[in-house]
């Protein structure tokens, strides 16, 4: 089992990319779980349409223990297994506190033996802004973290940021950092700053992927560009992102 | 204020045919009786010799377990570590339970053989990472065993609470030993089982050792728990720890519940028996003896109102069913919730004793319950005592250790003391941890 965390700037892209890296990991056959760790509750909306779901927190808040692992999930395009952790109202409660309680509820169930995925995806939400959004990265959960950025330059501050929090951890035994994806804007200067970035925290690049307006529109359809546009050039940059990524950890899975 | 006490009782109490098993009460802003006597996650961790504890929290929180240690004297024993409003906002609680503890274990001159770290509410909410703390501390102090204990009175209605968890934490600083066939544990007690005892005798009888942590002097002692091939718990909050000396040191873990009831008694000494492979003794002679004792003692009280509370012992009901099976005028228990060892007793008592009341005890309005009453009263535990206003009482916490039909007989002994010797119920009830720091935790 790969267990993989994505981190990154509000509305950079995360969920998307996520959502795409899933279905196309999905397609190659590997069983797939993907766990929206974002109070919104829409990592995974591309994957199981507009099919409604729980969060985690909502069956926790409503029927404290009382619900099944089943409960929890919904599976999406290509059998990917969807889970959303929820969390509080905007302006209420401790988003931070719900990943925590959302994780520890999935791991209480025994999500991860029951379902046996063999690829795990945290979608994260934003920075690293307090102990509870370490949480995907801690051992147990998350083994690698990818940060997806573009070229902007509160992206890039945040990128280095979760970075930063990943070093600080390392000692702890938590996730390893895997690298940066380039989710481009078409700013000035884009791949180097990005590319510098990488230098400075003694990482690489492991992607990038061009801005196409056939994401929104796969977006409009409430799908993947995998499952929407599979022979587009966009879907292929996807597939080759995931392979990118499998690459990243079966190497470093193989090095220890 | 009268008036309002008198509508409060009226409201307060319920007959037993209208209660709803196991909650009768609803639950909303919660009051604390001055009856001190139950022990608390402080004096349960005592039981351990020679370990240290220490507990991290804000000061304010950390307020009822200092007073507790210094009640027992145990400040050598006792330690805190406050968390700062900059602890959390530099995110490095982690650190301040490393370096706390460890500073604590620089300045300590004999250094302890284990240390219980409590960690409290907000390490909780924070999501603090409580592995590498452990490890961490580990690392440092390689001589030196660390358990996690929980002050977390949030988690009190969902999941292990901490009363269970500490119970459970008792054991968790045993080293793996080699089995003895024939050393038995009582997990989860905070008193020994008492030595006159039938089942203590049995076992004894038997070729058996009993190994508690209550009687245990040294740590030495304590490790040799270790070794026993079975354990028993005698009542709901103590099974965890049963339950994890079975997965995590193959002990079999037997449940034998703590009744009034002869046939459940002799059904857990059949269990015990079968188990243990050793032959049943006759129990006539104990129920006759215990019959003897029930006539006696009412003879002595005759009509005399009786109340009972929770804290007297795991089975209030079971003993509100006994004594009014045997025509006692048991008129009130005291809880708020029964446990699954109860539901019988609750269903039997609704048929054939619905007139029974139920009070709460941590209801807000208990506080202003009127407490004096002219008739005179036997009430069976501190917090029966308490809402009664009866300085005739009987003062024991938890069972004390009376088990079986012994344990029939000497509660019933201890109604007729109480029934002819009024106590001061004020001084008696308001020290807490009742019998820790009397042969028992210290």
């Amino acid at each position: 089992m790969i267990k993989i965390a994505i981190y990154g700037k509000g509305g950079i892209g995360k969920s998307t990319t996520t959502s795409n890296i899933a279905a196309a990991l999905a397609q190659k056959k590997l069983r797939v779980m993907q766990i929206g760790c974002d109070p919104k509750a829409d990592s995974t909306v591309l994957l199981r349409g507009s099919e409604p779901m729980k969060t985690v927190l909502d069956l926790v808040r409503e029927r404290g223990n009382d619900f099944s692992l089943d409960e929890m999930i919904r599976i999406g395009f290509a059998d990917v297994i969807c889970v959303e952790a929820g969390g509080p109202a905007p302006g209420m409660g401790c988003a931070g506190r719900g990943i925590i309680a959302a994780l520890e509820k999935l791991r209480e169930k025994g999500a991860y033996e029951t379902y046996r995925p063999d690829v795990v995806l945290y979608d994260v939400l934003g920075d690293v802004v307090c102990g509870g959004f370490t949480m995907p990265m801690r051992p147990g959960y998350a083994e690698k973290v990818f940060v997806v950025t573009s070229g902007e330059n509160m992206s890039l501050h945040a990128a280095a940021n979760i970075a930063m929090a990943v070093e600080n951890f390392r000692s702890r035994g938590y996730a390893e950092f895997g690298g940066l994806i380039l989710n481009r804007r078409n700013t000035a200067n884009e791949d180097l700053k990005t590319a510098e970035l990488a230098e400075d925290i003694h990482s690489k690049v492991i992607g990038a992927l061009n801005r196409s307006d056939i994401v929104l529109k796969a977006e409009d359809l409430g799908q993947t560009v995998i499952s929407a546009f599979p022979d587009s050039i966009m879907a292929e940059e996807y597939r080759r992102l995931a392979d990118a990524i499998l690459e990243v950890c079966n190497i470093r899975r193989n090095k220890a | 204020m009268i008036k309002v006490g008198v509508s409060v009782q009226q409201d307060l109490s319920i007959p037993i045919r209208e209660a709803s098993y196991p909650s009768p009460f609803p639950s909303g802003l919660e009051y604390s009786a001055p009856a001190r006597g139950t022990w608390n996650i402080v004096h349960t961790g005592m039981l351990i010799p020679e370990a240290h504890q220490v507990f991290v929290c804000a000061q304010g929180c950390l307020r009822g377990v200092v007073l507790t240690a210094a009640e027992l004297g145990a400040e050598e024993r006792f330690s805190t570590v406050a968390i700062r409003q900059n602890n959390v906002l530099d995110g490095n609680m982690e650190d301040l339970i490393i370096n706390g503890v460890s500073d604590i274990l620089e300045k300590m001159s004999v250094k302890p053989p284990a240390v219980l770290v409590y960690t409290s509410c907000i390490h909780h909410f924070m999501g603090t990472d409580l592995d590498t703390v452990y490890r961490e501390l580990r690392e440092r102090w390689p001589d030196i065993l660390f358990t996690d204990c929980y002050m977390t009175p949030i988690m009190r209605k969902s999941g292990l609470n901490p009363d269970q968890t500490m119970r459970r934490q008792l054991y968790s600083l045993l080293k793996p030993s080699p089995m003895e066939a024939n050393a038995v544990t009582f997990a989860g007690h905070d008193f020994p089982i008492d030595r006159s005892s039938e089942l203590y005798l049995m076992l004894k009888n038997s070729g058996y050792v009993v190994r508690e942590v209550a009687t245990c002097r040294t740590f030495e002692d304590y490790q040799k728990i270790a070794a026993c091939a079975h354990c028993f718990t005698t009542f709901p909050a103590a099974k965890p720890a049963g339950e994890y000396l079975e997965k995590n040191y193959n002990q079999k873990h037997i449940y034998m519940p703590f009744s009034y009831e002869y046939t459940e008694i002799v059904d857990n000494y059949r269990r015990l028996c079968d188990e243990l492979k050793i032959s049943l003794p006759d129990f006539n002679q104990y129920m006759e003896d215990c019959e003897i004792a029930l006539e006696k003692t009412k003879r002595l009280v005759g009509s005399t109102p009786i109340c009972i509370d929770y804290t007297l012992c795991p089975r209030p009901l079971g003993l509100a069913k006994l004594l009014l099976n045997h025509g006692y005028n048991v008129t009130a228990v005291y809880a708020d919730s029964f446990t699954s060892d109860e539901k019988a007793d609750f269903e039997y008592i609704q048929i054939h004793y619905p007139n029974l009341l139920l009070y709460p005890t941590v209801h807000a309005g208990m506080r202003i319950l009127p407490r004096k009453s002219d008739e005179k009263t036997l009430a069976l535990g501190q917090k029966a005592a308490y809402f009664s206003g009866s300085d005739y009482f009987v003062n024991i916490v938890e069972g004390a250790g009376l088990y079986g039909f012994d344990g029939i007989n000497k509660l019933l002994e201890l109604m007729r003391e109480a029934y002819l010797t009024p106590k001061d119920t004020r001084s008696l009830i308001q020290v807490k941890g009742m019998g820790c720091n009397a042969g028992g935790c210290l």
